[in-house]
């Protein structure tokens, strides 16, 4: 072997130990998520899992994106696997993500909110949920999204109506007045179980306080032993009669959202997503907001949660992951882009919308959040929920036989 | 030479023919079947690496704790009810009259025919436009008229959401029912025809004595069409209110679908879809038991 054949077969030999060893260095993790909302969205996402590959040598992230039911089916599917992702995202809340907490399918985070210290960047409402499971913290909060009451400033002034309600007999004497004055006090689509539901949930939590309100939803107390349950029910049959402007089952939130627009009702409890949509449609200046006047100092809403998998082959990486999502610089960048607001305290928002800075102030002074009935439940007894709000808001149930028959359902669920 | 007399034979011939027909449908119908019946039989949400076997427990569950499922099965049985009386009653109208030699018959089959390529989900998506009470066509037309008391919650209200519903599935699915008439009806005997004319039958009699009859082939198709696809109703009630308001125009099918993909009881939800299997069969069977018989008694 002469001596160029020894150097060049030494340093191929040499080259392939490099490559060999950089792979057995590398590492990888999967990311499950939904669908961006907009083309910018997704190129910042794409950004940020491209910086934190550059700053994390050897590390990669593959982001797998889909439609909302086929990211559920996707994540069933891969439960019973060893195919699934590092990392999903999921709704937080003992129905839907609780679901795959309980089936062992989410790695308790406490250790990594400890040495990450996220407590510290998140925002404390957003992050409670993760506090809601049994054996540990799951997940890390991707957005928070709180629902109030939008009202319609001119149609109120109409009615007479000069300050904001502090209590749900305040509210219910203004819807009254509302319709005195010929003006439906709030619109709903009920095609979508969920949007007259709110109603229900927030009626709940006004009736029975937080306390009992968590025990319904945890179903540790009897729905036929509290008599607030039925006296919420009539309430929101009260509503249902008198107050939503009808006919409101056959049409869906969307459609409630343009007879808003039109000034055909006062009032829509909403999410604050609807900023962007008001703002749109040039009526932001129109409207304002309050929260639903429960008196119970929780805010109505419901998070979005990035979860570790059990089966992560590296919880660590994807931890490290969540981290660089988390921060402070990433978050800035995010913002704006995809969400008006950000789970992270820490970031600095420039010109503000008044409308945007009340959802940041009820954000910021909420340390607590009840959860949307259909996030708290488990699939099927929110099922039957929605069943029994629209019969009751439709007048063909009484307040008394609901009660039961969500009692019923529960009972024999087991 | 061996092989060519093996190739020569039928039997080897239509098993060679039939044998890959075979392989697909037993793999994508009667495996995922015969699954579905197992799965019934078991207690499973997708999640848990185990299944739980629970023996008869999803059926006795669905029959005596589910408050939709009997809704769902009459509602299914009042949708096949109208199905069987309704569409193929107006595609019959329909395809006498284009059968008849008048202006513009084809493109009157065409316009006809035409809600039948549609998607389901699109006619829902429309349809639910024009019942929209607040700015929906229909609500417009009674507003119009000054009838705007009377404009009703088409998909809102429980008394006639199900029939709302029923509308837009008789207009996707008439043109269906009237090209199947309208092949039969080539096939009627002009001569059989005429020479009832000559004997002085009327139109009536001609119908009933010489047209009907002969399409009585064309009818049980129709029929057994009408059947299936109506105890199998989905997409359009999915569409249109979701098994709203209340459940109150869920179907089996949509609460077989409803169990499984949305609230993740495959159990239940495969036990709801042998029921609709176990009512299907049990209708269409004897049925077609029944006009075979007559078809070979008339011949």
């Amino acid at each position: 072997m002469t001596k160029f054949a020894t150097v060049t077969s030494a340093a191929i030999a040499a080259g392939l130990l490099l490559v060999a060893t950089s792979l057995s260095a590398a590492e990888n993790i999967t990311f499950w998520t939904l669908n961006f909302s907009s083309e910018a969205a997704n190129k910042a996402f794409t950004a940020v899992v491209s910086d934190f590959e550059a700053a994390n040598p050897g590390a990669e992230v593959t982001v797998v994106t889909r439609g909302t039911d086929d990211h559920k089916t996707a994540i069933r599917v891969a439960a019973g696997t060893d195919k699934g992702p590092d990392i999903y995202f999921m709704w937080a809340g003992l129905g839907l993500g609780g679901e795959y907490v309980k089936a062992g399918l989410s790695l308790p985070l406490d250790k990594y909110y400890a040495d990450y210290k996220w407590d510290d960047e998140v925002v404390p409402a957003a992050g409670s949920f993760s506090r809601m499971y049994p054996g540990g913290r799951h997940g890390v909060p991707s957005s928070l999204s709180g629902e109030a009451l939008y009202y319609n400033k001119s149609l109120f002034a109409k009615a007479g109506i000069t300050s904001t309600p502090a209590n749900y007999d305040e509210l219910v004497a203004d819807a009254e007045k509302l319709k005195a004055a010929g003006i439906p006090a709030i619109a709903f689509g009920g095609t979508v179980n969920w949007h007259v539901m709110r109603l229900m949930d927030v009626i709940l939590e006004a009736k029975c306080g937080a306390e009992k309100h968590d025990a319904l939803t945890a179903m540790t107390v009897k729905w036929t032993d509290e008599a607030c349950v039925v006296q919420s029910f009539g309430e929101l049959q009260k509503w249902g009669k008198n107050y939503i402007l009808s006919p409101f089952m056959g049409i869906d939130d969307s459609q409630a959202f343009n007879l808003f627009l039109a000034n055909r009702a006062a009032m829509m409890l909403e999410g604050d997503w609807l900023v962007q949509q008001l703002a749109e449609a040039g009526k932001i200046d129109d409207i304002d907001l309050f929260p639903f006047p429960t008196r119970t100092n929780r805010l109505y809403g419901f998070a979005n949660y990035y979860y570790v998998s059990s089966k992560s082959k590296n919880p660590d990486l994807a931890a490290k992951f969540l981290d660089y999502l988390l921060s402070t610089p990433v978050q800035q960048k995010l913002l704006g882009v995809s969400g008006t607001t950000s789970i992270n305290k820490n970031v600095t928002y420039g010109e503000l919308r008044p409308m945007t800075k009340k959802w940041l102030d009820l954000f910021n002074t909420h340390d607590k959040v009840f959860l949307n009935g259909d996030q708290a439940f488990p699939l099927d007894i929110t099922t039957e929920y929605f069943r029994v709000i629209n019969e009751v808001v439709s007048g063909n149930m009484a307040p008394a036989d609901a009660a039961a028959a969500m009692q019923t359902f529960i009972t024999n669920k087991g | 030479m061996a092989e060519r007399a093996i190739l020569s034979n039928t039997r080897v011939q239509a098993a060679l023919l039939l044998g890959p027909a075979l392989v697909v449908y037993v793999v994508f119908a009667v495996f995922p079947m015969l699954d579905v019946i197992w799965l019934s039989f078991f207690k499973w949400n997708g999640l848990d690496p185990v299944k739980a076997y629970v023996g008869t427990a999803n059926y006795v569950d669905v029959f005596t704790k589910d408050p939709v499922f009997w809704v769902a099965f009459r509602n299914t049985v009042i949708w096949t009810a109208l199905s069987v009386a309704i569409p193929p009653m107006i595609g019959l109208a329909l395809a006498l009259g284009l059968n008849q030699p008048i202006f513009g018959r084809n493109s009157l089959r065409a316009i006809y025919y035409l809600p039948v390529i549609i998607a389901s989900i699109a006619v829902a998506t429309m349809w639910r436009w024009m019942y929209d009470p607040f700015f929906g066509l229909f609500g417009q037309i009674l507003t119009s008229l000054g009838l705007q008391a009377w404009v009703p919650d088409w998909l809102g209200n429980r008394d006639i959401a199900l029939y709302s519903a029923f509308g837009a599935y008789v207009w996707q699915s008439v043109g269906f029912s009237m090209v199947l008439f309208l092949a039969g009806l080539q096939g009627v005997n002009k001569s059989l025809v005429e020479a009832a004319r000559i004997d002085g039958a009327g139109r009536w009699a001609v119908f009933r004595y010489v047209t009907l009859p002969a399409l009585r082939t064309t009818l049980t198709i129709v029929l057994v069409l009408a059947i299936i696809s109506s105890l199998k109703a989905f997409d359009i009630v999915y569409g249109l209110t979701g098994g709203g308001p209340a459940q109150s125009t869920q179907m089996l099918a949509l609460w077989a679908f409803t169990q499984s993909m949305q609230i993740f009881d495959f159990g239940r939800g495969s036990a709801i879809s042998v029921v609709l299997l176990a009512v299907t069969l049990a209708v269409v069977i004897p049925y077609m038991r029944w006009s075979q018989k007559r078809e070979e008694t008339a011949e």
